[in-house]
């Protein structure tokens, strides 16, 4: 007797289920992140000379960041994981597939600047060629200290005190370490997913925002090893360098 | 009479059919190149953790040990993992510090890589936790290959001999993957041998050391010399990092360098004392030539550090007493 209750129940229970799926018409979408990288209001490239918080000449010849651990916000408040979608962004491409998300209204998006801390102590070789965890050329990984750099920031910049003259002087930030990782939460967007629909996350990241603070003429120089406190400031500002657009 | 077979009668009957099918087997067919293979430790050792995508094969361990000499890992062809690990100095080069690409001096000395298949973690400073992980250092570090994975895999891909000898034994090319592996799986083929201490502990060769040698041994394993808290199992060192009061203040901040950990400053990985007699200098800046440099070191008990190890302290031995124990620690060498 007890097992007919049993499957007299699941018979309901699977009815119920399958009713609930047709009211809402739930479908499962591709989603896109749309990513610029800018420097200001100008797009970054490696070729442009771009103008600093303090006004001083800078240029880009290498500008690679990793962002994983995304997480899709919808309007009521719950939220969507895209497991294991990892981004090497740089700024000559702006289109990124996160993943499958159900269809909905969606409010923000959330995701780590950087790698959770098992990605980041693990062996880059067991990747196939084009995963941005592989190995890149140039590296954008710490072989003697097993870990990805998080965002690398490469260039050259002006260093005359009067900030008058040309980009001369190489600079570069490293920024890695598991502490350095960073939360982004990005409210107030409105992403409806839906069948046939365009689905992507628009996302800004201002290489400006994130050199809040940095003296370009003085602090040029951090692998974040040996230069905590610039690493630190520019990790600092991650956050609030991220944005909807 | 009636005959009764027991289920050992059947077993048997079932060897010797194999026995007998097995000699119409074509061996021919069988490579044994790609057959898993066990690494040919000696007696004492405890068998090595080895991963489940790289069990060791003749191909693969061939591969690793071409590429582990094959100076075509540096960004010039000038430096190969055999420029510092040298096969007649137990895999260490006698020099302080190794000399990389353009002749630059690195930062420590090269440690001996037999028996590496048991370590932990890898360096002084323990920062890369497998050997396959290990292999992209040298590579791309300035001071030594200053190249790049990626650039050594398009080198080896264009190479007239080694796509063939990779796919016989990764049934893949060259890759950053089978690079490492390859590598990997040569260093885990590495082992010392038995010396006169192992043939007087394990088969209880009581001839096998001297009176010397066996009070050195005393010393070595008493709570007066201390060395074996440290100095422990079969390769006599419990992988610990420690600070050996070898400066006041050091150039090379050690484990600290990895964990940013104040309290980690001037530690080092603990060294293996098997093979001393090949692998001067010692410490791991190659500071102290000798062994007996060594013995006076730790019998003056160290420089001051807040993180010297409490073990590192004086010791008071007499001359005998310091002779004994290098004696015993040659004994540590392979013959």
């Amino acid at each position: 007797m007890k097992k007919r209750h049993i499957a007299i129940f699941l018979l309901i229970a699977l009815g119920w289920a399958s009713c609930k799926k047709d009211d809402h018409e739930e479908t499962h979408e591709k989603v896109t992140l749309h990513l610029h990288t800018m420097v200001g209001s100008k797009a970054a490239d490696y070729t442009s000379t771009f103008t600093s918080e303090s006004g001083r000449a800078f240029t880009l010849s290498d500008l690679r960041y990793y962002l994983s651990n995304f997480v899709l916000i919808k309007e009521d408040g719950s939220e969507v994981p895209i497991a294991g979608t990892v981004i090497l962004a740089s700024p000559n491409e702006h289109e990124w597939e996160l993943g499958t998300a159900p269809s909905g209204h969606y409010s923000g998006i959330r995701f780590l600047v950087g790698l959770d801390s098992v990605t980041n102590h693990g062996d880059p070789s067991v990747y196939p060629a084009n995963h941005p965890l592989a190995p890149q050329t140039p590296s954008i990984h710490w072989s003697w200290n097993t870990g990805y750099i998080f965002m690398k920031i490469e260039g050259k910049v002006d260093t005359t005190l009067s900030a008058t003259g040309t980009p001369n002087a190489d600079f570069y930030y490293h920024i890695g370490l598991d502490q350095m990782a960073r939360e982004v939460t990005i409210r107030d967007m409105h992403v409806h997913i839906e069948k046939g629909g365009e689905n992507s996350f628009h996302v800004a990241f201002d290489l400006l925002k994130a050199l809040k603070g940095v003296d370009m003429r003085t602090e040029r120089a951090t692998h974040t090893m040996d230069n905590m406190m610039l690493a630190q400031k520019i990790a600092d500002n991650w956050p609030e360098s991220f944005s909807a657009e | 009479m009636r005959k009764s077979y027991s289920p050992a009668h059947f077993f048997l009957l079932a060897l010797t059919l194999g026995v007998a099918a097995s000699c119409t087997w074509d061996q021919s067919r069988v490579d044994w190149g790609d057959q898993i293979v066990m690494p040919e430790i000696p007696p004492g050792f405890s068998m090595p953790p080895i991963p489940d995508d790289n069990r060791l094969t003749p191909y693969r361990i061939e591969l690793g040990r071409r590429l582990f000499f094959d100076p075509i890992l540096s960004r010039d062809s000038t430096i190969s993992c055999g420029s510092c690990h040298h096969a007649d100095k137990k895999m260490t080069d006698g020099l302080s510090k190794s000399i990389g690409i353009d002749g630059q001096v690195g930062i420590r000395n090269a440690i001996s890589l037999l028996n590496v298949a048991y370590q932990p973690y890898l360096f002084w400073d323990g920062g890369v936790p497998t050997l396959e992980t290990q292999v992209l250092a040298p590579i791309h570090d300035p001071k030594e290959m200053d190249f790049d994975i990626n650039l050594v895999v398009e080198r080896l891909k264009r190479h007239p001999e080694y796509p063939a000898l990779f796919y016989q034994a990764y049934k893949a090319g060259p890759s950053p993957y089978t690079v490492t592996r390859a590598i990997a799986c040569f260093e885990r083929s590495l082992y010392s041998s038995t010396t006169r201490y192992d043939r007087y502990v394990l088969f209880g060769d009581t001839t096998a050391l001297t009176a010397s040698e066996k009070r050195g041994m005393e010393l070595f394993f008493s709570e007066r010399a201390e060395c074996f808290h440290c100095h422990s199992g079969f390769l006599f060192t419990d992988f610990s990092f420690r600070n050996n009061g070898l400066y006041e203040k050091y150039a090379d901040s050690g484990r600290a360098r990895i964990t940013l950990n104040p309290d980690d400053v001037g530690k080092f990985k603990v060294p293996s004392l098997r093979n001393l007699a090949y692998t001067a200098p010692y410490m791991h800046d190659g500071s102290l030539a000798t062994l007996r440099d060594v013995i006076e070191h730790y019998n003056s008990g160290g420089k001051n550090h807040p993180n010297k190890s409490i073990f590192v302290r004086q010791l008071a031995l007499s001359e005998q007493e310091k002779e004994d124990l290098i004696n015993f620690l040659l004994s540590l060498s392979d013959p």
